[in-house]
């Protein structure tokens, strides 16, 4: 067993972000493209506000209508562009987001297949990653271009304001860091603080509608579904108190932002009049500075609304981030094999346990030459399926010898159909097969389904019968010379497991057959039962 | 696009038409509010440019500041009070949600899974169309016609302008949607197929790694990134048009009105305090109606929640509880006559044309193939279906008509995967007559085959630390407690599976000395041979195989 290698240091999401910026090409000009879009947008609506102030104020001073086109040209314009920069920001910033997420998805492919996920009860670990991964997006669209073209655009108007009032632009600046980040801080807080109290009744309530739900026919048919329901809906009424309370600190963020533009709003109104009144700032600026701060409440709510997008995305990449720098295990595809004349499998004296874990089985001894069916049975956990694992040569033993001759061929007990025709699920077990072949597997495994048929997800329902017997199809089709059969029967109706065994025995020939199981129904049809005791 | 209000969500849930209502107040406060902050801060900004003194700003000072105190309590309180309606909301589809799910437990097409999801984090998507999207909706119902009142009373023209665009913007955004909806359609499907790749690779990894085929999918996955990406571009140029209409419309006629005052006032055609009022007034009636454009999202997000919370306890409501008292079991005969039952959206029935009669006191097995509708038959006896088409008599009462409680005390059911519930197994005998002692409770358990089992065992979530036929002998447990206190009719779903030649020979035995009648599903030779009578069931003509 090799010692464990020193883990990579955390890079964070900036450090994944950098990363996958060198999988796609010119991915930073397009980021830059997108931030200055966004800012050209958000200073259009500011800008249309100051620009009328300055109109009106300058109109009222009445002079040639010519002093005023330009202004009037600005108005528009700004009315205008507005909506075109922001409609090209989305297309540039979707586009780079769309680029990042699928350079993402092909680093999480590539890492995931070449460390061995058999047998490692990672199914949730696997549809947790895939909606992980579209944090990517949210932090391209939703966090990164809104916040830093936010800022800008909140950083450029102070600098024009302070040319103009000093005072003014610090005044502004404050409400700006107060609106857009301390009010929404302490908001988030105090809101987490409040969700925080309803987790307990959250979580209680989940287990309790788990199990009213798995044994709502055992329930019902024994009358006890009123006294049940009872007990869940206190937990309901508890859930709905405490977000109740809850709901008391959800308006703060909005209202300190209208509390923090008021505030700018009025003292610079009395800063700006009394530099007026002292002939240091021009009457036609002052409504371009009081009104400024009105119209940048938008800027202000993106830059709340990115920072609560940037919590949850920030904890999703970084689970994805730690799969990507995870240490593999074994070997992650099952190595070909050339076929064998005599096949068979073989452990002698075999330690069976994960790379860098503690052996879960020692000294295992075991034997399953030609026509020979042995059941391998043991109590959950002991490590059947690891034991799998290793005679396919997925994982080393840790100890001992294992020796294969021949192809091993796998049926899982959840064997994945994917969302494809019935003829591509059945060519995962050989790429090469004609038609003809896949129609003949389908057959010796029992099953009639018209090879064109769309299956899995997108396609039509396949019970849990005929999804074993694509699974079996599979190997049908590949010429597997030794067979791993892992709980062949689980999850099957009584009769439809009968008939799966029926055709399994049969097609399976004079080929060694390891069955890992606990139902009596397979060790029966065994020659041997080996037991495995921790 | 469906309306903006799910009209379910108003009757179903009486906290969002209250909290309309009192947002429909908040939004009458918030626009005069905000008219009367355009009136302080025009004066004092006209005053200023007339004066060059800081006089016209003292008066106003004060009220601007309650003005703005005002504001932000009522958007506090809008946010406060949609978070409660939602909280409100969700606990009443939640209570609803789980009776749809015990009104009809074998119904049910969502895995316990989703139901969990639903329940729990599923049904928060409401509170983003609570908190965001309902408020700026009501906002949009409210303020803009008073704030267009408002400058109407100051100045006809700019209140024209916005009368006239104002209502442009859902045009322009409905004809939009209408004129792309055929094209968004037909690329969304293949976008599908696109998207679900990548989840349908990631989840079937160990699959293809057990035939060494993981490595080699991943140029086929960089080949279908790519197209995905192209076809969601594509989507996106069309989709993100919608936006661009209620942007370029709201801004520009923001602009339009501030350029025709602006010339006004050169010519004297209206003051500069009536002119700075109309251009603080004019965004803020485009406002809500741009909020709930940016808020869409939640709304979809919510509506989608709700449609699968409703989807789940429409099943509820489709089938209306008998009330008629259950004649006795072991005195009247159970007849199925012409009984059919059909999957909903399936396109034939899974059961049909089944006449059966059933004894008092009898014990018949119910044998034939996979998928022949045994379990739909023992499922419609315990209440739990209904058929659709015949109907099933007990004495000379339609069972429909039946109250199911009073149908079920008489009879004792073990499902084919029986349901365990947290606790112990002695618990979980007892659900069979939760009065029992503990003594009966392991009689019981003991005459089911399970004397090995210990009474105390903990059983942990879903029957965690049990075995399938440890699971069966417990649940058959429950069922004989139940005969003992009374139950006169036995309905029996492979009893025997799982258990070796002895337990099924102890079973059987015991279940002769109850002395009751029984329905039972099995394939056991065994089983069979004990029986009073064996209907062997058909493949139904046409069904689906």
């Amino acid at each position: 067993m090799s010692a464990p290698a020193a883990a990579p240091p955390r890079r964070g999401w900036l450090g994944l972000l950098r990363g996958l910026t060198a999988d796609v090409p010119r991915a930073w000009p397009h980021f830059f493209a997108a931030l200055l879009l966004a800012a050209a947008a958000s200073a259009a609506s500011v800008a249309l506000m100051a620009t009328s102030g300055w109109l009106l104020s300058r109109a009222a001073e009445h002079p040639p209508v010519l002093y005023l086109q330009v202004a009037a040209v600005g108005v528009r314009f700004f009315g205008i562009s507005r909506g075109v920069f922001r409609y090209t920001e989305r297309l540039v910033g979707h586009d780079l987001a769309l680029k990042l997420q699928s350079a993402l998805r092909l680093r999480v492919y590539g890492t995931l297949s070449r460390t061995t996920l058999l047998g490692r009860r990672r199914g949730d670990l696997l549809t947790r990653i895939v909606a992980d991964v579209e944090a990517v997006m949210d932090l391209v669209v939703r966090v990164l271009v809104p916040f830093c073209s936010a800022s800008l655009v909140i950083l450029a108007t102070t600098t024009l304001f302070a040319v103009f009032s000093p005072a003014s632009a610090i005044v502004l600046l404050v409400s700006a860091v107060l609106a857009g980040g301390i009010v929404p801080w302490v908001a988030q807080r105090a809101s987490r603080a409040a969700d925080a109290t309803a987790v307990p009744a959250r979580g209680r309530l989940a287990d309790s509608a788990h199990e009213l739900s798995r044994a709502s026919v055992d329930i019902v048919a024994y009358g006890l579904a009123e006294e049940r329901l009872a007990a869940l809906l206190d937990v309901d009424e508890e859930l709905k108190r405490a977000e109740e309370r809850a709901a008391v600190v959800r308006g703060i963020a909005v209202a300190g932002q209208v509390v923090a533009a008021g505030f700018a709003v009025l003292l610079i109104l009395v800063l700006g009049a009394q530099e007026v009144a002292a002939g240091t700032l021009s009457p036609v600026m002052l409504a371009v500075l009081v009104l400024t701060p009105l119209t940048l409440h938008e800027v202000l709510s993106t830059l709340a609304q990115s920072a609560q997008t940037f919590t949850r995305a920030k904890v999703a990449l970084r689970r994805v981030e730690a799969e990507l720098t995870a240490e593999p295990v074994g070997a992650g595809d099952v190595p070909d094999a050339p076929p064998a004349e005599d096949p068979g499998l073989r452990l002698s004296g075999a330690t069976i346990g994960w790379p860098r874990s503690e052996a879960l089985l020692t000294g295992l001894d075991l034997r399953v030459g030609r026509g020979e069916r042995v059941a391998l049975v043991g109590p959950s956990g002991v490590g059947k399926t690891t034991v799998a694992a290793t005679v396919m040569g997925l994982i080393p033993p840790q100890a001992g010898r294992v020796e294969t001759h021949g192809r091993v061929g796998y049926l899982a007990q959840d064997a994945h159909i994917f969302s494809t025709t019935v003829s591509e699920n059945v060519r995962i077990g050989n790429k090469d097969a004609t038609r003809d072949d896949v129609v003949h597997a389908l057959a010796r495994a029992g099953l009639d389904l018209d090879p064109d048929r769309v299956v899995g997800e997108l396609g039509s329902a396949v019970s849990g019968g005929e999804a074993r017997r694509i699974a079996l199809a599979r190997l049908l089709v590949g010429d597997y010379q030794v067979w791993v059969l892992d709980e062949p029967t689980e999850h099957l109706d009584v009769i439809t497991a009968a008939g799966v065994l029926d055709d399994l025995w049969r097609a399976a020939g004079d080929a060694p057959l390891l069955a890992i199981t606990h139902d009596p129904a397979v060790m029966e049809r065994c020659d041997r039962v080996v037991r495995l005791a921790r | 696009m469906a309306g903006p209000i799910d009209p379910r969500l108003l009757r179903r849930a009486r906290a969002t038409k209250w909290y309309l209502a009192a947002g429909a107040g908040i939004g009458i406060a918030t626009a005069v509010l905000t008219i009367g902050q355009a009136w302080l801060l025009a004066r004092s900004l006209g005053g200023v440019f007339a004066v060059h003194t800081l006089d016209p700003v003292w008066p106003v000072l004060a009220p601007l500041a309650a003005v703005f105190a005002g504001k932000a309590l009522l958007s506090w309180a809008n946010t406060w009070l949609a978070q409660r309606a939602s909280a409100a909301v969700k606990s009443q589809l939640r209570r609803d949600i789980l009776r749809a799910r015990l009104a009809t437990p074998t119904a049910s097409t969502t895995s316990t899974g989703s139901l969990i999801t639903l329940l729990t984090t599923g049904l928060d998507a409401l509170d983003g169309y609570f908190s965001k999207y309902l408020p700026q909706l009501v906002l949009a119902a409210t303020v803009p016609a008073l704030i267009v009142l408002a400058v109407g009373s100051a100045d006809l023209a700019s209140a024209v302008i916005i009368v006239v665009t104002l209502p442009l913007i859902p045009i322009f955004m409905a004809l939009i949607g209408w004129t792309t909806e055929a094209r968004t359609k037909r690329r969304w499907k293949v976008q599908q197929r696109l998207a679900t790749h990548f989840f349908d690779l990631i989840a079937g990894l160990p699959t293809l790694q057990s035939f060494g085929r993981a490595r080699a999918q991943r140029k086929g996955l960089a080949e279908t990134e790519a197209a995905h990406r192209r076809e969601t571009m594509g989507t996106l140029r069309v989709s993100f048009l919608s936006a661009f209409a209620l942007e370029l419309l709201a801004t520009l006629s923001v602009a339009i009105v501030a350029v025709e005052v602006g010339f006004r006032v050169v010519y004297s055609d209206i003051d500069l305090t009536t002119a700075f009022f109309i251009l603080i007034l004019a965004p803020e009636a485009y406002l809500p109606v741009r909020q709930v454009g940016v808020h869409y999202h939640d709304s979809a997000d919510g509506m989608a929640a709700a449609d699968s919370a409703f989807a789940e306890i429409d099943r509820l409501t489709a089938m209306p509880r008998g009330t008629l008292a259950a004649p006795a079991v072991d005195a009247s005969r159970v007849v199925f006559d012409g009984f059919a039952y059909r999957y909903p959206d399936a396109e034939t029935d899974a059961v049909t044309g089944i006449d059966l009669t059933i004894e008092p006191g009898e014990i018949v097995a119910l044998a034939g193939t996979s998928g022949v509708g045994k379990t739909t038959l023992l499922n419609a006896l315990m209440g739990f279906v209904r058929p659709t088409a015949g109907r099933i008599l007990v004495g000379d009462v339609d069972l429909a008509e039946i109250d199911p409680d009073a149908w079920r005390a008489q009879l004792a059911h073990v499902p084919q995967q029986p349901g365990m519930v947290r606790g112990s197994v002695g618990d979980n005998v007892l659900l069979g007559d939760t009065a029992a002692t503990e003594a009966r409770a392991r009689a019981a358990l003991d005459d089911a085959g399970g004397a090995g089992i210990p009474l105390d065992q903990p059983v942990g979530d879903d029957g965690e630390g049990l075995s399938a036929g440890e699971r069966r002998r417990i649940a058959t447990a429950r069922a004989m407690l139940r005969v003992r206190s009374g139950a006169r009719l036995l309905v029996l779903d492979e009893p025997t599976a799982g258990l070796d030649a002895e337990a099924e020979r102890v079973l059987l035995a015991s279940l002769r000395e109850l002395g009751v009648g029984a329905v039972i599903v099995t394939h056991r030779p065994r089983v069979l041979a004990e029986v009073d009578r064996v209907v062997h069931l058909e493949d139904p003509v046409g069904a689906a195989v």
